[in-house]
């Protein structure tokens, strides 16, 4: 999901920059405030092992794999602030070491992976669990169900910033980006289940949550990176509520085009195919195959969440859990 | 004046078990001490101990006394400074990007900059034999040259005693040598924590013997390793070197 | 990823290596906002653009197969979304512009990590006062980086020496539990750190 440089005009690059700034800019402030002394080594750390988590590959099918981003871990196992910050690291590193992802499009990646991704990722953890409570169960479920959600909201910004700088249009790039990235999504969903049921079991103590006094001024800090959130994503909802009837006119007057433009997203859509028949408007149709296909990741999360916390009676399977011994060093 | 006096010294974990019991001993300004005991014995912790680590609470009688000054929150920074302490895993002691910022944290954190910074850490990589490794990045050091990183990063502070906790822990016969000598020519106070008994004859002519938190003997070296029973009740045992010397 | 891929600098004596950090990474800066910038299809400008990255890459005297092996590396991710562009009206030529427009850059960045310290850029950092906290998360995620790929590497090959079954549910449970460990021991790493850090006098 990573843009490189030559994909977004200038507007974009300058509307996004901004936003990653303030955003960055917000959750370093808070941070600094919140982040007891003796934690800041683990921001540093969390940063490399995000990156070192992405380098290991989950084999998906006929040989191709895929890998964590690790926007809703990182939130779920250090908070909102510091997921913000760890994320921003490791996209900066990726980008002046690695040459992956623009250094125009910095902001923008910043923008969707780094502060989209964990916000709204943290927003639907705290959310459910509010909703379902505080068991493992529901923690889990949570988990599953923010890190989908993230994975498609970050793709649907991403897909908004293409179509903002005019290189490629919404009508292609959402269906695409957002229809890829629903199926990728369980895929990073499931990876982060499965990481933080681990740890849950390994050391449930680095998972406790930190309460009290401190909660407060995070739910300013919340609000903050939510109303940038927000705007950033008005920003390419305009062009998309006024261009919309404009492509399918479009569409309709020139080529024939919309067999192609169909057929990009049938490839990868979750549901039979994306976009659904006999739904008169693409845009209607879009909606309901994202509703639909958003209560099918629910109700994995759910199915998931149930089959990790169902005591397992049968082949406890040696090395297949995570038994991560203790190897305290200083003792 | 003893560079370090430990007193009556014992600590919890947080969750409430022993880690030491009335520990007392003393070092001599310039004299090499080892420190010896199985593993859990709380070497390590009582290393934490020394430059103020630990405890997490400080006590409101304080036990341990660095050059006279108690090891307590006002003085505190200048403990940290007199106290050099080895970790034992080097990975986690050099934590700056090269070894030259590695080297200069600690002045940093003394208030040193510019020329005086610089000829501090040029002086401390050439005490440790690593002249020009200024630029280097620390994963393409040796474990050999880490831990000589890490020494280095101590005596840029110009620290008067060194707690050194299992410093020839997985160096190969080079390395080792090569950090003997290196410690041997150190003129300054060492508390050296370590499993290599070898080492110990070689360096310390006195040793402190620990055990589930507690002293249980303490003298000159060659008396106490020799000390066949006393070594097997402890988790050790008598060094060869010892058995060569002292043919029965 | 490869042990040596997690390194894009490669030390050489040229006069590209000794130049100013800052001014590389000003010059890589400023190539890159102009090529990305400049309006679909200047042709002319992307060719002289592609002539002055030659003609540094020449002076760097790094091999020509590292570069472009690199930028191979990288190449996919920019093919892949290019080529949504394709699906629009005059679609091959925006196709056709951003893909050269987003290899020049690539080009550019993979010339200035492979000729500049990544601890020259920290410091870069550090003295145009980007925020203190970033720089130092920075700067330990380099360093860790490579402590981390390689404890990981010697978790997935404990795993695989004992690990007789091939299924797909099982190496992705396998793989999410080497995370989880992976976590574990960062954060037990991280609190050596801080106790390393006091230990040498950090002030907060």
């Amino acid at each position: 999901m990573h843009i490189p440089d030559g994909f977004l005009d200038a507007k974009t690059a300058v509307i996004t920059s901004a936003l990653a700034t303030a955003g960055l800019g917000v959750a370093l402030a808070g941070v600094r405030r919140t982040l007891p002394p003796r934690r800041i080594p683990l921001i540093g750390l969390a940063a490399a092992f995000v990156f070192a988590a992405q380098m290991l590959n989950f084999p998906v099918a006929g040989g191709t794999s895929g890998h964590l981003v690790g926007a809703v871990l990182a939130a779920v196992l250090l908070g909102p602030g510091a997921a913000v910050l760890v994320m921003s690291a490791v996209l900066i590193l990726q980008c002046l070491m690695f040459a992956d992802g623009g250094v125009t499009a910095l902001g923008a990646n910043v923008f969707d992976m780094a502060l989209v991704a964990p916000a709204v990722g943290y927003g639907v953890y705290r959310l459910l669990r509010r909703l379902v409570g505080e068991g493992l169960r529901g923690r889990l479920f949570a988990t599953a169900f923010a890190a989908w959600c993230s994975t498609v909201a970050a793709a649907i910004s991403c897909a908004g910033l293409l179509a903002l700088s005019g290189t490629v249009p919404l009508r292609v790039a959402l269906p695409a980006m957002g229809g890829i990235h629903m199926l990728i999504g369980l895929g990073e969903a499931l990876i982060t289940t499965l990481v933080v049921a681990a740890v849950a079991r390994a050391r449930p103590e680095l998972l406790l949550e930190r309460t009290g006094p401190r909660l407060r001024p995070r739910y300013g800090e919340l609000a903050a990176q939510g109303l940038l959130v927000a705007l950033g994503l008005a920003l390419f909802v305009a062009p998309f509520a006024s261009s919309w009837p404009d492509g399918l006119e479009q569409v309709a007057a020139t080529l024939g085009f919309e067999h192609r433009a169909a057929a990009t997203p049938a490839l990868a859509a979750p549901l039979s195919g994306y976009v659904i028949p006999r739904v008169g408007s693409a845009a209607l149709s879009t909606v309901i195959a994202g509703v639909a296909g958003t209560l099918v990741a629910f109700g994995l999360a759910w199915l998931l969440a149930s089959l990790l916390t169902t005591p397992r009676s049968r082949g406890a399977r040696p090395g297949g859990k995570g038994e991560a011994p203790r190897a305290p060093r200083a003792a | 004046m003893n560079a370090l006096e430990v007193r009556h010294l014992g600590y919890h974990y947080p969750d409430g078990t022993t880690a030491l019991r009335d520990v007392t001993f003393a070092v001599a300004e310039g004299e090499r001490v080892g420190l010896i005991g199985p593993n859990g014995a709380g070497k390590s912790t009582l290393l934490l101990h020394l430059n103020g680590l630990l405890p997490e609470h400080p006590a409101a009688v304080p036990t341990i006394h660095v050059f006279g000054t108690a090891v307590a929150e006002p003085q505190l920074a200048a403990i940290r400074a007199r106290v050099g302490l080895l970790f034992q895993d080097p990975d986690d002691q050099i934590f700056c990007p090269t070894v030259w910022e590695d080297v200069a944290f600690g002045p940093l954190q003394l208030g040193l900059h510019g020329a005086g910074l610089a000829t501090r850490v040029e002086r401390a990589l050439e005490q440790v034999g690593l002249g020009g490794f200024d630029e280097r990045l620390p994963h393409h050091l040796s474990r050999g040259e880490k831990r000589r990183v890490c020494l280095a990063g101590l005596l840029a502070c110009e620290a008067r005693l060194l707690a050194l906790d299992e410093p020839t822990s997985d160096l190969d016969p080079r390395g080792r040598r090569e950090l003997k000598g290196l410690l041997e020519a150190l003129p300054v106070a060492q508390v050296i924590a370590t499993h290599d008994l070898e080492l110990v004859v070689e360096l310390c002519p006195r040793v402190i013997v620990l055990d589930r938190g507690g002293v249980v003997a303490q003298g000159p070296t060659a008396e106490l390793l020799a000390d066949e029973q006393l070594m097997l009740a402890h988790g050790l045992e008598r060094p060869h070197i010892l058995r060569h010397r002292h043919p029965h | 990823m490869h042990r040596a891929l997690l390194e894009p600098y490669q030390h050489r004596r040229s006069a590209i290596h000794r130049l100013p950090a800052g001014l590389k990474a000003g010059g890589a800066l400023a190539f890159v906002l102009v090529i990305a910038l400049l309006p679909r299809a200047s042709w002319t400008a992307y060719g002289a653009g592609a002539g002055v990255l030659l003609l540094l890459a020449g002076l760097s005297r790094i091999r020509p197969r590292a570069l472009a092996l690199r930028l191979l590396l990288v190449e996919p991710f920019a093919l892949g979304v290019a080529l949504l562009s394709l699906l629009q009206q005059d679609g091959l030529r925006i196709f056709a512009a951003t893909l050269t427009k987003s290899t020049l850059c690539l080009f550019c960045m993979v010339l200035l990590s492979s000729t500049t310290r990544f601890s020259a850029l920290l410091r870069l950092l550090w003295r145009i006062r980007v925020p203190s906290l970033l720089v130092t998360t920075l700067a330990l995620m380099h360093r860790y980086l490579f402590v981390l790929a390689d404890e990981t590497a010697c978790m997935v090959r404990a795993r695989r020496s004992r690990t007789f079954t091939q299924d797909r549910a099982s190496a992705w449970r396998s793989s999410a539990s080497v995370i989880a460990q992976l976590f574990v021991r960062s954060s037990e790493r991280a609190e050596r750190i801080y106790a390393a850090m006091c230990a040498r006098g950090w002030k907060t």
